[in-house]
């Protein structure tokens, strides 16, 4: 088990250097021939976030991909003990006029730490946008689950005065998993983009939700 | 490498990831991420009293005067005041307790709590009172409750309700009797900018943990790594914050029954005659002289002492604090009875 998680690990930090992600795409917006996308963003998820990502369009026949890839983390005086990574594919599916059916499908690491606890973590998102997409513009609804699968604990001296006994490690099955819904807009000019994007976050037991249960996310792309 | 290829090797560690699933270490399991309670662990001191296994334990000759020891919170335990337990030394008979759903005792759900509706603090109250009937050996026994935080909101609250039952009080900075005050208190004593590490810190866990409402495990995992400084009311500043384990239902469910039925702290106060000992502390920025005044005002015999040098809670935790101003002071008040 130690040893996929490392590989996992290791592939994953492999790719979050050569590719970085942007999840919001005008699909029907610029010119078609870009290959390049990259990404600056603002915004709210689980606490208030600073990313930069980067896209690669892949052509695959009928269903464009883009590869992505991004960086983000939460602002704080201790730069950079929380920060997240994540790296996947962007694939429109369907089109029918201008709407268009598009899922998103990323591997994440992600690190949490203050002064009782860092926490590593490996897990994946899957969502899915069905939307309307103008050249100059473009509103979809969006729906996801992000699931925290498998998590490393280590706890510092001072966690442990509290709690001795406390077992450092890896965590797994699942140690969380929410819900997101909610909906993207965006304009497109030449082979720039300004979304946004905001929604609800809901835990998977559907009952309760994180403490900062909404998020948003205003972000500029320049294709290239 | 063709761009199908790409495609494989983004999505290869989302796969790995989904087939990595043996069972290995669970995080809601007791005694992994947090310890045991009283009702996984029988070699934890305990007694059952109203319908509650609380994690207890008494010092002293138990006929002396009683103190009771009573945690703040909601959702904390009395760990951090066990200095107090020096008290059993001078001739008196000191009783710690967690409350029920916090630190090492018994945990109750969400949907029992919610069930109590407005009743809910009351249960609290009866708790108290059952506790300090199980460890009574004698009919003229005085007893005396040490409150601190939330802990002198529930002292003050069972003295109201029963003024015969208390022949005195030591408080420390109850964040409010009235439920008005509370709110305000908690409002001012908490950061909440938006830029803020602590705030980032307590909202960024929540992709990396959840819990059912019921998964205290979990949920008191996640509410002990929240429990750090506090640079407004200066707790944990001076010395580190001690606790066993928290409790997220009943601290959760607790401040949502405050919110919903705003009880009355002090209802009963101007039955209660007895003498009030009131700590405040210079480093709470929160709780300065006129918050003191305000707060308790519904005593009728009330002295309020500054506490310097420490913040929040702290009167207890720093050893230098402890045995040259808060022991002796608190030796003091207890030898006026």
């Amino acid at each position: 088990m130690k040893s996929l998680i490392s590989s996992f690990r290791i592939i994953l930090l492999i790719l979050s250097v050569q590719t970085l992600q942007a999840q919001m795409l005008n699909w029907a917006g610029g010119p078609d021939g870009f290959r390049h996308l990259f990404r600056a963003s603002v915004g709210l998820e689980h606490g208030a976030i600073l990313g930069i990502a980067y896209g690669y369009k892949v052509n695959m026949g009928p269903f464009p991909a883009v590869l992505t890839a991004e960086y983000s983390m939460p602002l704080g005086q201790d730069f950079p003990d929380d920060f997240k990574l994540r790296a996947g594919a962007q694939i429109r599916w369907a089109e029918a006029g201008d709407f268009r059916f598009s899922t998103n499908v990323n591997g994440i690491f992600r690190r949490y730490e203050n002064s009782y606890a860092r926490i590593e973590n490996f897990g994946c998102e899957v969502s899915g946008a069905l939307g309307y997409y103008r050249p100059g513009w473009y509103l979809a609804g969006e729906f996801g689950f992000d699931k925290a699968i498998v998590s490393h604990f280590r706890h510092s001296a001072s966690y442990r005065e509290s709690f001795p006994g406390v077992i450092d490690g890896w965590y797994e099955p699942a140690t969380g998993g929410n819900f997101f819904y909610g909906l993207q807009a965006g304009v497109s000019f030449g082979k720039q983009d300004i979304f946004l994007r905001a929604g609800r976050l809901i835990s998977e037991d559907f009952k309760s939700a994180p403490a900062l249960p909404f998020y948003g996310q205003l972000g500029y792309n320049v294709r290239i | 490498m063709n761009q199908k290829n790409w495609l494989w090797a983004f999505l290869l560690p989302g796969a790995l990831a989904l087939a990595s699933c043996a069972k290995e270490r669970l995080i809601n399991e007791p005694g992994n991420l947090v310890p045991k309670t009283v009702m996984e662990d029988a070699s934890i001191p305990a007694i059952t009293v109203n319908g509650a296994t609380l994690h207890t334990e008494a010092f002293g000759h138990p006929d002396s005067t009683m103190v009771v020891v009573i945690h703040g919170g909601p959702g904390s335990d009395y760990r951090a005041l066990l200095n107090c337990k020096e008290l059993a030394q001078e001739g008196y008979r000191v009783v710690f307790y967690d409350q029920r759903g916090s630190g090492l005792s018994e945990r109750f759900s969400a949907d029992f709590y919610e069930s109590l509706g407005a009743e809910l603090v009351s249960l609290f109250y009866d708790d108290l009172h059952a506790l300090i009937g199980h460890y009574r050996t004698h009919p003229g026994q005085k007893v005396i409750l040490i409150g601190d935080s939330w802990g002198g909101m529930l002292a003050a609250g069972y003295a109201g309700r029963r003024p015969g039952e208390v022949q005195g009080l030591a408080v420390s900075e109850p964040g409010g009797l009235k439920w008005d005050d509370v709110a305000e208190y908690v409002k001012r004593s908490r950061s909440f900018k938006l830029w803020s590490e602590i705030l980032n810190d307590a909202t960024y866990l929540d992709q990396f943990i959840t819990g059912d409402e019921d998964e205290h495990q979990i949920l008191d995992y996640k509410m002990g790594l929240h429990s750090s400084v506090n640079e407004i009311t200066g707790e944990g500043v001076h010395a580190a914050n001690l606790f066993w384990r928290n409790g997220a239902a009943c601290n959760a469910s607790l401040i949502g029954a405050g919110q919903e039925y705003e009880p009355d702290f002090s209802e009963g106060l101007d039955q209660f005659g007895a003498p009030v000992l009131f700590f405040y502390t210079e480093k709470n920025a929160a709780y300065q002289l006129p918050w003191a005044q305000k707060v308790s005002a519904p005593f009728r015999h009330v002295e309020l002492f500054e506490i310097t040098g420490v913040g929040h809670s702290e009167m207890y935790t720093v050893g230098q604090v402890w045995n040259n101003v808060t022991k002796p002071k608190l030796l003091t008040f207890l030898q006026s009875f």
